[in-house]
């Protein structure tokens, strides 16, 4: 403990001052803030390990609804900085007793908004991991919340913010891509058929009904949790609203188009099987193989996603294409950036990745940092500000009902609503499970 | 208060030669071969390979035991142990149940080891379908049931998320399965429940026999502990409140006089304790999160894995009396056995090598590529020969016998 003790506390010091350097902190130096945890699990996590290097959280809670989490989470802290956070069940408990300044929420996507909105009306800042929300009018109601509160809502789009992608944007924005038209992204993998798994008791120690929350009760099922539960509609938006809201929001960010006017997505389970919940066993049940095609006023996007056959024939297997004039610019993930000119005699360009974490391929710490700054200094906007992450976010969920209905969406950006479509409007929101509420836009 | 020099007398049948590996982490229980005179120097192309075989998907190992290897492998929807010819890999019998792969961020498939003895084959299925096996005594190829008992179905035992990966122990009369909050006991004979432990999850390690007042004690790790309990009744002797993220504490505990080593993965470290009234804490950091594979411990060190698979794990030398990391080798994830004091290293990518068991350093004489990935099972070596197995079930042995 001791070594690594030493060691955690030079890197800390390295990383604090770096960011001092990069960021000058309006607020007082030295100043913790009482930050607490809604969802302490691998990614909550990593969050939350990056925000105690940077120097300036007191961990004073963590909330999960698996003691095994909440133990494992809670002592870890400890080791690391010797902060004792309190442990919650009950993200309601832990907002009411703590008060904390800054809340991290790392749940499952069906349970971000309610604890978003509750932390922001307690007068928290918020970490909020992406996407925003699972349906269009909770990510609203977080962006209403938010700005109605002032408080800092920053989304974990560390893409916004990793120098690879600070890179290639500012290349592409250059003028060197030309003009682009259509842009492509993708994310390919492999795998196979999806053998059903039996539903089980739920783990001692996890408050299953609190996992599932507003959300449809599920019998518990291995599959679902730990970590499974992006591929159930029920909670989340499959690989569309995992990766998918990743690579739209480098569309975002890059354009000043707002919104897409139109919106298709075909798919479905050609490998994993037909999606099986027969109170016995169950599958996944989001698509293993998915189009989804963005139609902006100047320029087309598509998403493809493919979850076997990998991608041998192309160079590249996750991430944008940006297909302009002058050539076709590639932002990637691990293979970093690379334009490929159109004329035989053109230069070719390409940036290696620099990760802050290398196992897991991210830059959490600047997104924190610039958090940091955003709450220091009201005039700064947050690298990956809810409003930005809110449109991005709702690509997806979009691309979902299209897929759910199949049929194409009249998008209205600025009203937020599916034109000559009832049904389709019907599902930019759900019902919760009693007693829970739907959020209110 | 802890004899550790009795337990080879309480536990091994006498007709075992030192050479045999019937069961997980060996004679001994604690991974090291106590072979000698086999070959160290391996030439540029590596050992002879004496033979392959595929035997299904999953982490088993393997046991060695009268001429014949038993592992367990996943097919389509069915597990299968098989029982083939140690020397030439030839089939001499298997025998398959229906199973869920268990996928789930890993490729699946079952996690425990065959345990013999007596002539008698032990195997604890991923869900819970614990058997006891022997060829029939005429038909060759034939194998019979002696008993089966189904510890999720029959005995409502809680099934862990990756299912139970402990391999079943024998001792004495009774067979000790990590299932429940601290163990479940079978009667050796007819497989009837002796005693099962309160209702909890599972670890994902094989029970380790210490003695601890001049009584038979398992330690048996759950997802939030690692406690010894007394093999006749399963009271608790102590518990060492040991939470790892996701409940895999997999790792075997590694005792010795009377202080005993813990280690896991996922960021938890390690620790080693006291063994009193209660466990007292001699040190604990963070300097071998073993997530799988025990370490082994040789002279005043411990070697193995620190770190997660598909992370970069690294081979470390830690000092048993301080935990300090003596030195470490930037390996990747793996998995390791001893014997000679030396070191028979597996990374996980597939590569084996062979170096002294020793604190100044890791210096292989004999290195070679034996697998594609992944490799997190530990080999196994028996009577000159090593086995090595990667998680698709490809399996391969090694001839390291001197002179051949």
């Amino acid at each position: 403990m001791q070594a690594s003790r030493r060691r955690f506390l030079k890197t800390s010091a390295a990383a604090t001052a770096a960011s001092f350097a990069a960021t000058p902190l309006l607020a007082a130096p030295g100043k913790k803030y009482r930050t607490a945890i809604i969802g302490a699990g691998w990614w909550g996590m990593n969050i939350l390990r990056d925000a105690m290097a940077h120097g300036q959280c007191k961990v004073v809670g963590i909330c999960d609804v698996s003691e095994q989490t909440r133990e494992v989470s809670a002592e870890e802290i400890t080791d690391l900085n010797g902060d004792q956070p309190r442990k919650y069940n009950d993200f309601r408990e832990m907002l009411g007793k703590e008060k904390p300044e800054i809340v991290i929420i790392a749940t499952p996507d069906h349970w971000h908004a309610l604890p978003a909105i509750a932390a922001i009306e307690a007068g928290s800042h918020v970490f909020l991991e992406k996407p925003t929300a699972h349906t269009v009018e909770e990510s609203r109601a977080i962006l209403n919340a938010a700005r109605a509160a002032k408080r800092v809502v920053q989304v974990g789009l560390h893409r916004r913010i990793g120098p690879h992608h600070v890179e290639a944007m500012k290349f592409l924005k250059s003028g060197k891509v030309g003009k682009v038209g259509q842009v492509r992204l993708f994310v390919t993998g492999g795998g196979g058929k999806e053998e059903p798994t039996p539903n089980s008791p739920a783990p001692v120690g996890l408050d299953w009904d609190l996992w599932c929350g507003p959300a449809p009760k599920r019998p518990f099922n291995r599959r679902l949790h730990p970590g499974g539960w992006r591929h159930f509609l029920d909670y989340a938006n499959g690989t569309l609203g995992d990766w998918g809201v990743h690579w739209l929001d480098q569309i975002t960010w890059w354009s000043d188009e707002k919104f897409p006017k139109r919106v298709f997505s075909s798919g479905g389970r050609p490998v994993r099987g037909t999606a099986v919940n027969d109170g016995e066993a169950m599958t996944s049940d989001t698509p293993d193989s998915q189009v989804a095609i963005y139609d902006y006023e100047d320029f087309t996007v598509t998403w493809e996603h493919r979850r076997f056959a990998m991608n041998a024939t192309e160079h590249h297997r996750y991430g944008a294409y940006f297909y302009g004039t002058e050539g076709i610019l590639h932002i990637g993930w691990r293979d970093g950036w690379t334009f490929y000119p159109a004329k035989k005699n053109g230069m070719k360009a390409h940036g290696d990745p620099r990760f802050d974490n290398e196992r897991d391929g991210h830059n959490l710490p600047p997104l924190w940092a610039d958090f940091m700054k955003a709450i220091a200094d009201p005039k700064h906007t947050p690298a990956a500000d809810i409003e930005p992450a809110h449109r991005s976010s709702v690509l997806p969920m979009l691309g979902m009902i299209s897929y759910r209905l199949g049929r194409s969406l009249q998008w209205d950006g600025d009203k937020e609503q599916i034109l000559n479509d009832q049904e389709a409007n019907q599902l930019l929101r759900r019902d919760y499970r009693n007693p829970w509420v739907y959020p209110k836009v | 208060m802890i004899t550790r020099k009795l337990l080879p007398l309480l536990l091994a049948p006498l007709w075992l030669t030192a050479e045999e590996w019937p069961h997980f982490r060996g004679p001994q229980y604690d991974g090291i071969s106590r072979e000698k005179n086999w070959q160290t120097d391996w030439p540029e192309t590596g050992p002879k390979r004496l033979w392959e075989a595929q035997v299904g998907i999953g982490f088993s190992s393997m046991a060695v035991a009268k001429g014949r290897l038993y592992t367990l492998g996943h097919n389509e929807g069915a597990d299968t142990l098989y029982c083939l010819d140690a020397k030439t890999g030839r089939k001499q019998w298997s025998y398959s149940w229906l199973s869920n792969i268990g996928a789930k961020f890993y490729i699946g498939g079952p996690g425990s080891t065959p345990t013999v003895a007596d002539g008698r084959v032990y195997v604890a299925g991923k869900w819970g379908e614990v058997s006891c096996l022997v060829p029939h005594p005429k038909n060759a190829g034939e194998v019979q049931v002696l008993w089966a008992r189904h510890l999720a179905k029959e005995d409502q035992v809680r099934v862990p998320t990756w299912g139970f990966n402990g391999s079943p122990l024998v001792l004495g009369d009774r067979l000790l399965i990590n299932a429940g909050s601290a163990g479940v006991a079978l009667d050796l004979k007819t497989g009837k429940t002796l005693w099962k432990s309160p209702d909890g999850e599972a670890g994902y390690a094989t029970p380790q026999p210490v003695m601890l007042g001049g009584q038979p004690h398992v330690i048996v790790s759950s997802g939030r502990a690692y406690s010894a309990v007394k093999v006749a009744d399963g009271q608790e002797a102590w518990s060492l409140r040991w939470f790892t993220r996701y409940g895999v504490n997999a790792a075997d505990a590694i005792v010795d006089g009377d202080q005993v080593f813990v280690g896991s993965g996922y960021r938890k470290g390690c620790g080693l304790y006291k063994i009193g009234a209660e466990l007292t804490e001699v040190w604990k950091n963070k300097n071998l999160s073993t997530q799988m594979n025990a370490a082994v411990k040789i002279g005043d060190h411990l070697y193995g894995f620190d770190g997660d698979s598909g992370g970069p794990g690294k081979l470390r030398c830690v000092s048993w009396k301080t935990g300090e990391v003596v030195w470490e080798h930037a390996t990747g994830f793996g998995a390791l056995t001893a014997a000679d004091d030396r070191l028979i290293v597996l990374t996980g990518t597939g590569a084996l090598m062979t170096a002294p068991a020793t604190p100044k350093g890791f210096k292989p004489s004999g290195r070679t590529r034996v697998l594609d990935k992944d490799c997190w099972t530990a080999p196994v070596l028996a009577n000159g020969l090593l086995y090595c197995r990667n998680s698709k079930g490809h399996l391969v042995c090694l001839d390291l016998r001197r002179g051949q």
